[in-house]
């Protein structure tokens, strides 16, 4: 019931909302279906990745490449998620014999090579860009609809697996890989497994976006779009299925605000960008000093007053 | 199950913490493994549940040699282990900790739990019955719903065992489950393994409370330094001078 009505507010707000913040809209529930992976993997399966954006890249450059030779645009956008996936897998195998920080630089690297690799290679535009990518459905409505699609399709598959035997599977490794071992779980495969889930749901959204903007550049996927990604998870709230949308969706706000404050006439012209660089730092700073647990685990217990523990 | 461990060995930098040590376990006894500390025995129940690697030697369940798998398949192979140390996971409810021990014996993977595909729902359904009853059997059918870090570290002893017993275990490892319990917890968890002894369970118990063990035993194997040095019944062990000696210190 409650989710019902979730989904017809959901569904109710793209046609509400003027042109401008529709774009904001669309951005706001595709970085939300990559944060929903990464929380994934940080929330539930201990594992940091500070490369998230490094799987969108690969999803929307699949998706674009097809689109741009010829391929049907929904090919592209079902085989983006794929794609992102089997990268992961390859790169995976490796990296998560890594723990902990060892990971998060390790997937750091492998999105810092990735982009050098893009911006140089003529076949997928090179620095300049890969342009030209064919419209996936007609107008911003229509996009704006489709990322609610992707957004909702990664929540549903990320609740289901949280509480299913893969899924605690992975909680329990998170505490302990002795025991959970010792229970039968394979915990390598299961991290290379959720890692690749993680990845297929950037890549998803990488691929709407690549339609929806209809130019790639390695520039649209900076370091520090994964970092976001870390910080939306983060502030939303680890190890809950809400916490990700909902840390995505203050973050946004938060740098469309002081975007707009920023530009304000009277303003210097470095205002916007030092802005939003800080706003990461001090959301990020009063979320661990004061809500260590996230956004959403904070106001459960607003409204469920004082259990014991 | 019957289990067999020949000759294993396993050094730690240079030193020999379990060297040739063989023993025997029939299917239904229950084995009690004794000696005093640093004598193994924790070593020797870390390469029977294939936490450690031999470095010689051979460990055959029902005959098949396993020293090479690696833990998740030796539990698939039907060993459930019980860790000295209260390894209960965290953020997760004390159900949800039992039902993790079913993971050896169901199959479903991340696709079927995406989908929630029948098969899923099934083993679902499954996995949580089972896990419930594994919670009345150990008495913490109350306490489901709390986190399992929450629990007083008696009961997550308990729960430790709940959720090994939710793997429908044939050979079960038990090492020192007594210690650091009360009393009354003591003789709740002796009457519980005496039942599953009852059952058919193949038990290997390491402890190093000897009143514990001799009371429970079918055969005891003391280990000291590393090697056997004794094996029989619990009367037969308790006779023999070099088990007296290996406790008391050489006279």
């Amino acid at each position: 019931m409650r989710l019902l009505l979730l989904g017809a507010v959901t569904l109710a707000i793209p046609p509400l909302l003027p042109e401008r913040h529709l774009a904001t809209f669309v951005l706001f529930a595709l970085t939300a279906t990559v944060t929903v992976g990464v929380s994934l993997l940080m929330g539930y399966a201990g594992q940091v990745s500070l490369g998230q954006a490094a799987f969108y890249a690969i999803g929307a450059y699949a998706a674009g490449l097809l689109a741009v030779h010829g391929a049907p645009p929904v090919l592209g956008l079902l085989l983006a998620p794929v794609v992102a996936a089997v990268a992961a897998v390859l790169l995976g195998a490796p990296l998560l014999r890594l723990r902990g920080h060892h990971l998060a630089f390790a997937t750091l690297a492998v999105q810092l090579i990735l982009l050098s690799v893009l911006a140089s290679a003529d076949w997928a535009g090179g620095a300049i860009g890969l342009q030209g990518i064919p419209r996936l459905v007609g107008d911003d409505l229509g996009y704006a609809y489709a990322a609610i699609v992707v957004l909702t399709l990664a929540v549903l598959v990320s609740r289901n697996v949280i509480a299913s035997r893969p899924g605690r599977a992975l909680r329990a490794a998170a505490t302990s890989e002795i025991a959970a071992a010792a229970s039968g779980v394979p915990v390598g495969r299961h991290r290379l497994a959720v890692f690749a889930l993680s990845a297929a749901m950037a890549g998803l959204a990488g691929g709407v976006y690549a339609f929806y903007l209809g130019y790639l550049s390695p520039g649209s996927f900076p370091v520090l779009l994964s970092i976001e990604f870390v910080v939306m998870a983060v502030v939303g709230g680890l190890g809950t299925v809400a916490g990700p949308v909902v840390g995505a969706g203050v973050i946004i706000v938060l740098v469309q605000l002081l975007n707009t404050l920023g530009t304000q006439p009277g303003m210097p012209g470095y205002a916007p960008s030092v802005l939003s660089y800080a706003v990461y730092a001090i959301v990020l700073i009063t979320c661990v000093l004061y809500l260590p647990r996230g956004l959403v685990p904070a106001l459960r217990r607003l409204r469920i007053p004082s259990r014991a523990g | 199950m019957r289990l067999v461990v020949e000759g294993a060995s396993r050094a730690f930098g240079g030193v020999w913490a379990v060297r040739d040590v063989s023993l025997t376990v029939e299917p239904g006894e229950l084995r009690a493994v004794i000696g005093p500390n640093g004598a193994g025995k924790s070593t020797l129940f870390a390469l029977i549940g294939g936490q450690l690697a031999a470095d010689h030697g051979r460990v055959r369940f029902d005959g098949d040699p396993v020293e090479r798998l690696p833990a998740h398949r030796r539990a698939r192979r039907g060993v459930s282990v019980v860790f000295q140390a209260a390894r209960v996971f965290h953020g997760m409810t004390v159900l949800e900790n039992v039902m993790v021990g079913a993971h050896a014996t169901t199959r479903s993977g991340f696709l079927a739990a995406a989908l929630r595909l029948p098969a899923h729902r099934r083993d679902e359904r499954e996995i949580r019955t089972a896990a419930m009853v594994c919670l009345e059997r150990t008495g913490l059918a109350d306490w489901a719903g709390r986190a399992a870090e929450e629990l007083p570290l008696g009961r997550q002893r308990s729960l430790q065992l709940a959720r090994a017993l939710c793997a429908r275990p044939r050979l079960l490892l038990l090492d020192e489950p007594a210690s650091g319990l009360r009393a009354a917890e003591r003789e709740r968890l002796a009457g519980l393994i005496t039942g599953l002894r009852a059952e058919g369970l193949t038990i290997l118990l390491v402890e190093h409370d000897v009143a514990f063990v001799m009371r429970l035993a079918d055969r005891v194997t003391v280990l000291d330094l590393g090697r056997v040095i004794a094996e029989g019944t619990p009367a037969e062990v308790r006779a023999r001078p070099e088990v007296v000696a290996a406790y008391l210190g050489p006279s």
